[in-house]
């Protein structure tokens, strides 16, 4: 009785694995096309020669792809241009983002109303966006440049996109623009969830503002900042459109990131090796902040038990 | 039998309309293009081709309308990805880069009975072959003039357009003195850049690559001090026109477009363009009414860029015989007459306007880019002109730097002679 009682309960185990793997996979074999391939693709033309312009050279490559990026004058100034423009964007979209969330964490008529403002540079596509801050920061017709001279902050108007020390800069206060308003709904409803019993026994013990927010509001958004932080430094990092929209890499790759610079092994250059070598590379980087993150962020009690 | 009759009967009759049916199968062209639809040529064309689906009952001409600067990048991605339209735009830079990728159908065939081929002027369709091998065909004229604002010269008391470089800077100083507008204008970067300095390198007598006895190309100017010191005073003319003032020095940074809205509004006296300008003369009658054609200043000898703009055809394309008929149609003389009216590759479709027969009168001193990969190389091309202008770099560096790019580009495409 006890032995069919167990045969019975193993065919219903094995009748829900099965209808298990059966319901996994169409998403396996999605994940396989669209994922796996591809970068089985890449990491496979990383070690062959591919160039679209000159048939003549194929074959197995080796590490020389990695060798033409890494000896490409361009590679260094843009490996370092991305690390500026995605600590520059991304302390930017959080130190804004932590501020407004804390202001519309405030009790307030307009709350509602500025909650939905705020979002708004969010929802805007970036190619809009992009296009639309390139229009207003142009030295000719930019309405930026109209109100800086009025208010006489300049004395007349600057080419903020068309000059080596100030392009990259542009484009990232423009990212930081756009980004912001993320961070400011996630960090808005970690801020929420701080019991309010917490800040009110702080302040009747003395507690001003200031350490209130040092050693309440903060720790209480940590594991989300952390998580935002992640994302978007990876976001970031391999941003290519908002770039390639306000500046296309330029004046004179001053504004050339990694990303743009695979774009010009792949289509300007035709090395479609050389540029998934990089995208390797990149991808290699990538992963290793994952897994900075991950030991950072590990529960040791979770692992332990 | 009475059955089996029947059957074979149905059979046949089922054949005939299922072949009936294959032979009334629509079929679409895919065409690419960069028109703007709100100019003048882009109108027209739109309403040619209109004209043409209507002769034409079975086919049906899907155009994609690509801005010219993303025009390329999805080209080459549907190349890569097996993709491509039956035909598009481009420009004449890439038509090394194409060919080299076995992308171009060979339409030498299909031109040997082309009755109109003898209305096009003969060195157009030298400048869409390699070896022989026609790979393009003509769709417009880019020759470039020297387009200036006459009551800006009038107003700085100058008589005439300056012919030389040396007269082009000190013009713009004195147009800058007396009007307060800078005198000319450039394309720093983008795609327009290498166009102007390909032109500025054959107005002092130096060419990007030649064609070496093996067949192949090199850049000499770091073989030949000659070459290079004539290279080097290219690079200074650039420098001067900043340093002199002779250009906004935000032109640095500009793109065709600042170039030609800048100057179609008056914002400066004179610049290097095409005769699409009447387009924007169109826009703008008021700012453009003054405007005059003549001939780029040069130092050496006269030379202009001839732009021998394509249309590309496409190995991939699935209908052959259909694309070519309507890339025939599109260099005839009707489509040619409406759309192309100053700027056609046709000789028998000229206009009396400034903006025909004043441009065409400069194609004997056109020159063209040579027929290899040009992607990596126009890049170098603006990197060199930033690296003069932004950076202030020496100018026989920049030359010099600009060499050595151009091998590399051309080792990389397996293009250099000897490498």
């Amino acid at each position: 009785m006890v032995a069919g009682r167990r045969r019975g309960h193993t065919s219903r185990q094995a009748q829900l694995r099965r209808l298990a793997a059966y319901c996994v996979t169409p998403a396996a074999v999605v994940i396989l096309l669209l994922i796996a391939y591809p970068l089985a693709s890449v990491l496979w033309e990383a070690v062959h020669n591919v160039i679209l312009t000159n048939p003549a050279v194929s074959g197995f490559a080796g590490f020389d792809n990695f060798v033409t990026v890494f000896t490409d004058e361009r590679f260094w100034p843009a490996f370092w241009r991305t690390g500026l423009w995605t600590a520059v964007s991304v302390a930017g979209e959080y130190a804004l983002g932590l501020g407004s969330a804390v202001a519309l964490a405030q009790p307030s008529r307009a709350r509602g109303v500025s909650r939905a403002i705020v979002l708004i540079p969010w929802v805007i596509p970036i190619v809009v966006a992009g296009l639309t801050w390139t229009w207003m920061l142009t030295p000719d017709y930019g309405i930026v440049n109209l109100w800086l001279v009025n208010v006489g902050l300049l004395s007349k108007p600057f080419y903020w996109l068309g000059n080596l020390n100030t392009a990259l800069l542009t484009v990232s206060v423009v990212n930081i623009w756009r980004s912001f308003p993320f961070y400011t709904i996630c960090l808005l409803a970690a801020l929420m969830a701080i019991p309010k019993e917490l800040i009110e026994s702080a302040a009747m013990d003395g507690a001003d503002s200031i350490r209130r927010f040092i050693y309440i509001t903060l720790p209480g958004v940590k594991t989300v900042s952390l998580t935002l932080i992640f994302i978007h430094v990876i976001a970031t990092a391999i941003n290519f459109d908002f770039i390639w929209v306000m500046t296309q890499g330029g004046p004179l790759n001053s504004s050339e990131t990694l990303p743009i610079l695979i774009y010009r092994f792949a289509l300007e250059d035709f090395d479609v090796g050389a540029a998934s070598a990089l995208a390797t590379m990149t991808m290699g980087f990538m992963l290793a902040v994952f897994f900075v993150y991950w030991y950072a962020t590990r529960n040791p009690y979770e692992e332990t038990r | 039998m009475k059955g089996l009759k029947r059957t074979f009967a149905a059979t046949i009759a089922a054949l005939c309309l299922i072949g009936a049916a294959h032979a009334a199968e629509p079929i679409t062209l895919h065409f690419w293009v960069a028109w703007d639809p709100q100019q003048a040529d882009g109108i027209a064309a739109k309403k040619e081709i209109a004209g043409y689906e209507q002769s034409h009952p079975g086919i049906t001409i899907d155009v994609q309308n690509i801005t010219y600067d993303a025009l390329h990048s999805k080209l080459l991605t549907a190349l890569a990805g097996g993709d491509a339209p039956d035909l598009s735009w481009g420009l004449p830079e890439w038509l090394g880069e194409l060919s080299r990728m076995g992308a171009l159908r060979d339409l030498t065939e299909d031109a040997k009975s082309w009755t109109d081929e003898k209305a096009i002027y003969p060195n157009v369709i030298d400048g869409l072959s390699i070896d022989g091998h026609l790979l393009a065909m003509p769709h417009y004229l880019g020759i470039r003039a020297l387009l200036v604002h006459e009551d800006m010269l009038k107003a700085a008391g100058l008589p005439a357009p300056p012919k030389t470089w040396d007269e082009l800077i000190a013009d713009a100083k004195t147009i800058k003195a007396k009007t307060g507008k800078y005198g000319f204008g450039i394309a720093g970067t983008g795609v327009r850049s290498p166009q102007e300095l390909i032109m500025y390198l054959a107005q002092n007598g130096v060419s990007l690559a030649e064609r070496q006895p093996d067949g192949k190309y090199k850049n000499t100017w770091l073989d030949d001090k000659a070459k290079l010191a004539k290279a080097t005073e290219v690079f200074a003319f650039y420098k001067s026109l900043i340093k002199d003032g002779a250009i906004n020095p935000d032109g640095a940074s500009w793109g065709w477009e600042e170039e030609d809205t800048d100057f179609s509004l008056g914002q400066y006296a004179m610049a290097i363009d095409g005769a699409w300008m009447d387009s924007r003369a169109a826009q703008n009658p008021e700012a453009m009414k003054d405007v005059a054609i003549s001939a780029p200043p040069y130092k050496a000898q006269p030379a202009t860029f001839f732009e021998i703009n394509p249309f590309y055809v496409y190995k991939a394309g699935k209908h052959p015989k259909e694309t070519w008929d309507f890339v025939t149609f599109m260099t005839g003389k009707e489509f040619q007459a409406a759309v192309h009216p100053n700027n056609s590759p046709r000789s028998d479709v000229t206009s009396d306007s400034k903006w025909g027969k004043d441009f065409t009168a400069l194609a004997p001193t056109g020159v063209v880019f040579p027929p290899v990969a040009l992607g990596a190389i126009t890049r170098d091309m603006i990197e060199s002109i930033g690296r003069t202008l932004l950076k202030d770099e020496d100018s026989e560096a920049a030359a010099k730097w600009l060499a050595a790019a151009i091998n590399k580009d051309l080792k990389q495409s397996g293009e250099l002679s000897g490498g």
